[in-house]
């Protein structure tokens, strides 16, 4: 990694730090300082779990092919995230919650995240949630031929297929729309997060998975988590559109518009 | 878990989480640790492949046990996956033996081709379910959606007569594609350094319970 590499990654982790303790102390404060944005696919959510526990069928939940220990980490963390609040919420219903993974690593994830979601219940003698692992990898038309299976075997009643997924997505979301059954789906792979955002009723869009815990959870910690992204956008917006007006400035003004910048800003 | 537990649970994947980064951007001697732990990481995670055989056995044992739906299929899976390994068990203590590999054969004439078929209907699930989904529903993302795969699709076609719509299907993928392709990698990229930092400062609840 080169120095200037390393100094704006150590720069990016020690705002993200910042910013995560300090709105969390806020928000502790006062929880109605911030008013998170309306993202449809969380506002359903726990309306379909309702609807599959009175159908009595159970609830998908797909990590895809995101597993621990590699790239992929992060998010598997929070589509367990996202696993936790749903199985939570499933886990009073006669039909136990489905958990698919194509990564072997992510399996030891789900089975804890199904864990505690059945504790926080207080169930966790009647724990029933399946964990199943079939083998596939990144882009896995095998995994994804098996979960059209699943689909009709189990009569599933809905699907949150969200994690790291391909094209492949496409044959999952047809084979339970073909089904009458309601998919929410997001991926980190740009051909997935296509397919997911068509397919999707409503869709999830790329970062909004991680802000599961925040919508679904509402702890200040995790309230902060999904303020914090917010601000970070918000900030790299900046730093793309400033330099973007200065060039398009000098461009229109023959390089007048950064010397007047630099005369407001004290550089004569 | 007791208070204690999650203390202690909490303060080895900090203090790990913490070593690791810290060697990753100085090098040097935490270099050295840090890549001790993204061995041992990757030790584990080869390990957890046995792990993930042993769920596959079980799930469909059970299946096969309480007459499940599809239990049929669970037989066939477990005949497969017993035959493959004990074919791949042949091969290393060479009893099979030629070249191609027996499991190499059964890769690419089994497992590619059915593959590569279900490839092929990916774009027919991909038109259907748009079809689908604007007969249910008409939303400018759904129309827009339509439109675009049509201007991609025509564009592809090898005739004279579609170079403008080969431009447009150009411009489409270099201009808006890109930047959207951008924009959303770059959200994905901000929520992943909040939530690892999440997990550094001990946030995360997911090793605390």
């Amino acid at each position: 990694m080169d120095g200037t590499t390393q100094i704006l990654t150590t720069l990016i982790l020690l705002l993200a730090m910042v910013i995560s303790v300090l709105v969390t102390q806020f928000i502790r404060r006062r929880r109605d300082l911030y008013v998170l944005r309306d993202i449809p696919a969380y506002r359903v959510l726990p309306g379909r779990v309702g609807e599959a526990i009175e159908a009595n069928r159970p609830v998908h939940i797909s990590l895809g092919s995101a597993g621990v220990g590699a790239g992929s980490t992060i998010l598997a963390l929070a589509s367990a995230e996202l696993a936790y609040q749903m199985a939570g919420r499933a886990a009073i219903g006669a039909a136990p919650p489905i958990l698919t993974v194509a990564d072997p690593t992510a399996i030891p994830l789900v089975q804890d995240t199904l864990r505690r979601a059945y504790a926080a219940r207080g169930l966790v003698s009647s724990r029933r949630g399946s964990v199943r692992w079939y083998p596939g990898g990144g882009r896995s038309l095998a995994f994804a031929a098996a979960l059209t299976a699943t689909l009709g075997d189990d009569h599933v009643a809905t699907n949150l297929l969200v994690g790291s997924f391909g094209a492949e997505l496409a044959l999952v979301t047809e084979a339970a729309m073909r089904r009458d059954q309601s998919v929410i789906a997001a991926s980190d792979q740009l051909e997935g997060q296509a397919v997911a955002f068509v397919m999707s009723d409503p869709p999830l869009i790329g970062e909004e998975v991680y802000a599961a815990a925040g919508y679904l959870g509402g702890s200040p910690a995790q309230t902060a988590s999904v303020v914090a992204q917010d601000v970070l956008r918000l900030l790299l917006i900046l730093a793309i559109l400033l330099p973007t007006a200065i060039a398009l400035g000098d461009a229109l003004l023959n390089g007048r518009f950064s010397a007047a910048i630099g005369r407001l800003l004290g550089g004569g | 878990m007791g208070r204690l537990g999650s203390a202690l649970t909490s303060a080895v994947a900090i203090g790990f989480g913490l070593l690791t980064l810290l060697g990753l951007l100085a090098g040097g001697f935490f270099g050295t640790i840090a890549n001790l732990f993204i061995q041992i990481t990757v030790i584990t995670a080869a390990a957890a492949v046995l792990i993930g055989i042993a769920n596959l056995l079980g799930v469909h044992f059970g299946r096969i046990r309480e007459r499940r739906g599809g239990w049929g299929y669970s037989i066939i899976l477990l005949l497969s996956t017993i035959g493959v390994l004990l074919l791949y068990i042949l091969e290393r203590a060479n009893v099979l033996t030629g070249t191609p590999a027996p499991t190499t054969i059964l890769l690419e004439s089994v497992q590619v081709a059915i593959e590569s078929a279900l490839a092929g209907l990916v774009l027919f699930a991909l038109v259907y379910g748009a079809l689908r989904l604007l007969r249910r529903k008409v939303s400018a993302s759904g129309l827009l959606f339509t439109l675009v795969l049509l201007v991609l699709l025509a564009g592809a076609l090898p005739l004279a007569n579609a170079t403008p719509l080969a431009l447009i299907r150009d411009w489409l993928l270099a201009v808006p594609v890109s930047a959207g392709a951008r924009g959303i990698l770059l959200g994905i990229a901000l929520a992943t350094v909040v939530t690892g930092m999440r997990v550094l400062i001990g946030q995360d609840r997911s090793y605390r319970e």
